[in-house]
């Protein structure tokens, strides 16, 4: 058993660690989150230049407070895509915590904060049954939210008469029209809190954790004793919970809870919820995800859509830059993940 | 011997970081069959891979029937005559027997009719060919897997095939489909086909090839020799580099401990009946069987993954109903080292210290679900440092390791869970000799500390030199069990004679 | 091993279809008359186009979220090019479909040389198309279209079939002759099922992936040009509410998601069961705004029967091993 012993001089941490610092500078040059910050700084510069009302108070506070929602939306898909799946219906769940909310405080009369809670908890309730019917069936997301989406636009639209809620409380709107420092929208205080709240989550707690080793490798993670099935239905519950704040904000910021706010069957969410995660570097394929890379992520998206649309490109084909945005996007994201490989950087 | 039909020289093949072959030799004859053997990445599958086209060599070259030979793909192989039946399943689940056979034939002409009733008449004469009795026009996911393996020669012979390889065609046979097979690569031999046969089995390798060749970390360590006078003992010399070592372990009674772990007539949703099993404290149980005979599938019964049906499972005596992984884990103490490591056992894309913590997590976490990686770190790093996992540092991924790093995170991880109860399958899969004598030397420890552990595995000489008791199963049920003595050729005579169903129960007390 | 008639996919559809129809038919018998089954058979026409662009991706295994903005694009093409221009109709029609397949070529390529899921691409190519659909029209219809687009778009030809159900037949008739009969078919089925195994018996994967987004591409522009005439109107919405449909018919007609397994006349009868619920949430006065919960309802227990059956056919096959 010499064999054995000589083994022994090769434990942990003996290999590699002199180049280790230049190593973790290149790959932290080559992260995403490096990579966003660079592109929307780079773009701040542009837009700036090429029209100066984009660093205007008004621009930057209306920039912070659409992002705030964007931000949101990419959270709330992100918290799915880490499990390794999607969440289609993440448009129609925000809208129907919304409007549930809008019809606390209109038809009930409810305090503000009660409402919100209310509508959070709708957001909760159709997350958590998005996730009992994956976990059940078995089978993939992508078919369950696509029918859920349906299902829940289509009770909200049947249950509202698609007509708005308007009653809402002024305090509340008042909220989503504050500025702060001039510039900064409490909007995008609560979803600085939230991605903080996240970032605790999926890095230092065994929940977070938990979720983490679903995402990457259920089998793996349930014969290791993680109770898979509940992580699943709990990812898909925060998703819901996390659409329904992005549909309060909007409700906050637009004074109203109005049924169309996210399109036909909320699918004018999809493309920011996948655009956030996707340049934040988040796997599609699940187990790891970058709370920041989302957020900035989501913030260069929004930026780009406020930019194109004061230098006048039309309106109309911003959704075909996003789209092409997208594209280059994962196009990138594949170079730079096969250049990491090449150089076994990961 | 005969003529040569190929011929392979100076075959060297590097991936990224990896010599995967090394200035390797083959000759394959004429109507002969031809055994390739090696552990695992001994760079078998490359060899393969490399004379079916899917690799390019780096260097050497190949010759076919005396001239040169460069495969520009798997379809440039397939025309030149060489078949392979591969190891994974390669049919189209919901397709026929009969489109199966043909569906190299497919891309030729895109939008030519296809003719079935003359599609299925020309399966049906491959079939009686190889004596598959089987509707052509049967889907396939209905066969059972001797007949897709058979369905897969044929395939492969319809091809006009005079090199047929085959990968392990038998890990999931029973004795007697294998022995039809055999009939039938005999058959083929005399017609002149030459086969290539790669197999764990040597017991079957004796007796059915012809000629071996022996690869050991990508180099021939044998070359194309006949396989007279060469017993079991010397091919496993030539596949290890040195005589096999059954380390010098006094057969031991652990029965009279306390029963840790204990099945009583239980029947499982898989389809076990009335197993009874009982792993006392301490003691090394071995759990034998072929591929199929639902091992794996009753530790995860176990386990808690899969339901009881009926009998009843005791921990330490006291009846339990485990209802899934988490209160094994959790509440019972029992912990399962994967045979499939890499999709069952590990999180690859994840480090060591996540790995090695998972099943602790929920257990160290404070108030919240408040969780440092220290607190892991403290409770893992003696169990990584205690088998000397050879890894840069903690937070690599694991997916970067070898093989047999990845074995010892994956069995650190319940040595950190302190489990009562392990259950270990296939734990030398795929990894060097040194590691494997190192998990031996493991396994006999833990049992030493009182650690109850049913050990799995298809490797003869591994479970009579680790368990004390072994239970021979069979087709999802328990043929019988026997004291190991530690001698192996009397073991594996009567494991083999249990299998078959032919040494009674009562043999086994 | 012959199948028995209720293994086979359309069996249950067809029962559906049938049970549907004769309930229906006793309770209100206007579902009956020549104008109404002239209307259920326009839209079956129409959506089976939609359900087939689906439902060809669906055989590789893959999904296309852009069947909608492929279709709207063509749709807005088509009448742009007869007002704008003045194109003869025929000509813009095929000007149209040529679109739809490069729009589908373009999908095919980016998913097949990538190696990136279709889901992303065809959600990135969703927003491009239904972006330069918007950015070419600023969200106005065309409305020139010309009286025999219009007259073929509603009119029948034999009382009461109307003109688009020749389109939608011989298109239903050709993908089931493609899909049981040709190699090129069968190449397609056999990459959903083992792409692994598909490739190693030489079939080209690339090529059969995009293959099959061209096709899609394709069909989804016939569908919209469809709509053109039936709507008599170049409307740039057209495609916003397709991808519900698309999935739900093949997946009750037993499509299974995964690929390697589809059916023409389960799609058929599947968009034909929507169909029908359609109008009877009309003729009974519900509210149409059920009319998305019905698909979604439908789609959740299409896919759960689909499910069992697959469990069960698992079931039966160890069995046979054992």
């Amino acid at each position: 058993m010499t064999d054995i012993r000589q083994e022994r001089s090769g434990a942990i941490g003996h290999v590699e660690q002199r180049q280790s610092s230049r190593l973790t500078l290149l790959r932290l040059l080559l992260s995403n989150e490096f990579g966003l910050l660079v592109l929307i700084v780079l773009f701040a510069l542009i837009f700036s230049t090429v029209s100066p009302a984009f660093l205007s108070k008004f621009s930057l506070y209306a920039l912070g407070r659409t992002a705030a929602v964007n931000i949101m939306i990419g959270f709330s898909m992100m918290v799915v895509i880490l499990t390794g799946g999607l969440n289609l219906s993440v448009g129609a769940i925000g809208v129907s915590a919304a409007m549930f909310g809008g019809l606390l405080m209109e038809a009930f009369g409810l305090p503000w904060p009660l409402a919100i809670a209310g509508g959070l908890a709708m957001g909760a309730a159709l997350g958590a049954l998005n996730g009992v019917i994956i976990v059940r069936s078995g089978l993939h997301s992508f078919i369950i939210t696509l029918a859920t989406m349906s299902i829940f636009f289509g009770v909200m639209i049947f249950l509202t008469r698609a007509e708005s809620y308007r009653d809402i409380s002024p305090v509340f709107t008042g909220f989503g029209r504050m500025k702060l420092f001039a510039i900064v929208s409490p909007l995008l205080i609560v979803s600085v809190l939230v991605a903080v709240l996240l970032s605790v989550l999926f890095r230092y707690t065994a929940l977070g954790r938990e979720m983490l080793a679903t995402g990457a490798n259920e089998r793996a993670a349930e014969l290791s004793g993680i109770r898979v099935n509940r992580m699943i239905t709990y990812c898909h519950m925060l998703s819901g919970i996390l659409a329904g704040v992005a549909g309060v904000m909007l409700v906050s910021r637009t004074g109203a809870a109005i049924p169309s706010m996210a399109g036909q069957l909320g699918q004018d969410w999809l493309l920011p919820a996948f655009l956030g995660p996707v340049l934040g570097g988040t796997l599609l394929t699940g187990g790891r995800v970058s709370v920041l890379g989302t957020f900035l992520g989501s913030f260069l998206v929004t930026m780009l859509t406020t930019g194109l649309l004061l230098m006048q490109v039309g309106a109309f084909w911003v959704q075909t830059y996003l789209g092409l945005l997208l594209l280059l996007a994962v196009l990138l994201d594949l170079f730079r993940r096969s250049y990491l490989t090449r150089r076994k950087l990961i | 011997m005969n003529q040569t039909v190929f011929h392979a020289e100076g075959v060297t093949k590097t991936f990224p970081g990896v010599t995967a072959l090394e200035d390797v030799r083959l000759t394959l004859s004429k109507g002969s069959i031809h055994a390739l053997l090696g552990e695992n990445g001994a760079g078998k599958s490359t060899l393969i891979k490399v004379i079916t086209g899917v690799h390019r060599p780096d260097s050497g070259h190949l010759t076919l029937n005396g001239s040169a030979f460069e495969p520009s793909g798997p379809r440039d192989a397939i025309g030149h005559g060489i078949g392979v039946v591969h190891q994974e399943r390669n049919l189209i689940p919901r397709f026929s027997i009969g489109e199966n056979i043909f569906l190299e034939g497919l891309s030729a002409h895109p939008l030519k009719r296809i003719d079935y009733k003359k599609l299925f008449s020309d399966a049906r004469e491959w079939l009686d060919l190889l004596g598959v009795d089987a509707d052509p026009s049967m889907p396939v996911d209905r066969l059972s897997v001797a007949k897709i393996q058979l369905v897969e020669i044929a395939k492969a012979l319809s091809l006009n095939s005079r090199i047929l390889l085959l990968d392990e065609p038998t890990a999931s046979l029973t004795p007697h489909e294998t022995d039809t097979l055999f009939a039938i690569l005999r058959r083929l031999r005399d017609d002149g086909v030459s086969l290539m046969f790669v197999s764990h089995k040597l017991e079957e390798v004796q007796e059915i090839c012809d000629q071996v060749t022996v690869l050991r970390d990508g180099r021939n360590a044998c070359e194309s020799r006949t396989l007279e006078g060469l017993d079991r003992q010397a091919i496993v010399r030539l596949m290890i580099g040195r005589s096999e070592q059954i380390p010098d372990w006094s057969a031991r009674d652990r029965s009279t401990g306390d029963a840790a772990l204990q099945l009583k007539d239980v029947s499982t949703s898989l389809g076990h009946k009335q197993i009874d099993l009982t792993v006392h404290k301490g003691e090394i149980v071995g759990l034998y069987g072929l591929v199929g005979a639902g091992r794996s599938e009753l530790a995860k019964a176990i386990m808690g993954k899969f339901a009881m049906t009926g009998g009843s499972v005791l921990v330490k005596g006291k009846q339990v109903d485990i209802r899934s992984v988490a209160d094994a884990v959790g509440r019972y103490r029992i912990g399962y080292v994967s045979e499939d490591r890499k999709s069952e056992g590990l999180v690859l894309m994840h480090s060591v210290l996540e790995n090695v913590g998972m099943p602790i997590w929920r257990r160290l976490a404070g108030f919240a679900h408040l969780l440092t990686n220290r607190t892991v770190r403290r409770h893992t790093e003696p169990f990584i440092r205690k088998l000397e996992v050879r890894t840069p540092s903690l937070e690599q991924h694991v997916g970067n390791l070898s093989g047999g790093n990845q074995q010892k995170v994956s069995v650190a991880k319940w040595l950190a869970a302190e489990v009562e109860i392990l259950i270990v399958d296939e734990p030398s899969v795929g990894i060097d000799i040194k590691t494997k004598a190192y998990l031996h030397e493991l396994i006999r420890e833990l049992s030493d500390n009182g650690t109850a552990l049913l050990l799995i595995t298809s490797d003869m000489p591994e479970m009579i030199t680790l368990a004390d008791h072994i239970v021979v199963m069979n087709d999802y049920r328990v043929m019988g069990e026997i004291d190991n003595t530690r001698d192996y050729d009397t073991m594996s005579e009567r494991i083999m004679a249990l299998i078959q169903g032919e040494e009674t129960v009562a043999a086994g007390v | 091993m012959s199948r028995r008639i209720w293994e086979n996919d359309w069996f249950g559809p067809l029962l559906v279809v049938v049970v549907a129809v004769a309930i229906v038919g006793a309770l209100n018998p206007s579902f009956l008359s020549p104008f109404n089954i002239q209307i259920l058979l326009l839209a079956i026409s129409v959506n089976a186009m939609i359900a087939f662009s689906q439902m060809i991706i669906i055989a590789i295994g893959q999904m296309n979220l852009s069947v909608g903005a492929i279709g709207g694009l063509a749709a807005i093409a088509f009448g742009g090019m007869m007002e704008v221009w003045g194109i003869p109709w025929p000509i813009a029609a095929f000007l149209a479909l040529a679109l739809g397949l490069v729009a589908g070529l373009a999908n095919g390529v980016l998913v097949a040389f990538t190696g990136i899921s279709a889901f992303v691409i065809t959600l990135a190519t969703l927003s491009a198309y239904k972006g330069v659909n918007l950015g070419i029209t600023e969200a106005q219809p065309f409305y020139e279209i010309p009286a025999t687009v219009k007259a073929l778009g509603n009119e029948t030809f034999l009382h009461p079939l109307p003109w688009l159900i020749i389109p939608c037949v011989v298109v239903a008739l050709l993908l089931w002759y493609l899909l049981n009969r040709l190699p090129l078919g069968r190449s397609i089925l056999a990459v959903g099922g083992n792409e692994h195994a598909a490739e190693l018996s030489g079939i080209s994967v690339r090529g059969i992936v995009i293959t099959a987004h061209a096709v899609s591409g394709l069909l989804a522009a016939l569908a919209g040009i469809m709509l053109v005439g039936r709507l008599q109107l170049g409307q740039p919405t057209i495609g916003d509410d397709w991808l519900i449909l698309s999935f739900a018919a093949p997946v009750i007609g037993g499509a299974i998601l995964s690929g390697g397994h589809v059916s023409v006349a389960g799609t058929f009868l599947g968009v034909a069961i929507v169909a029908i619920f359609t109008q009877v949430l009309v003729l009974f006065n519900i509210d149409p705004f059920l009319v998305q919960v019905v698909l979604g309802v439908l789609i959740l227990w299409a896919v759960g029967i689909n499910r069992f059956r697959e469990v069960r056919a698992q079931r039966h096959a160890e069995q046979v091993a054992t």
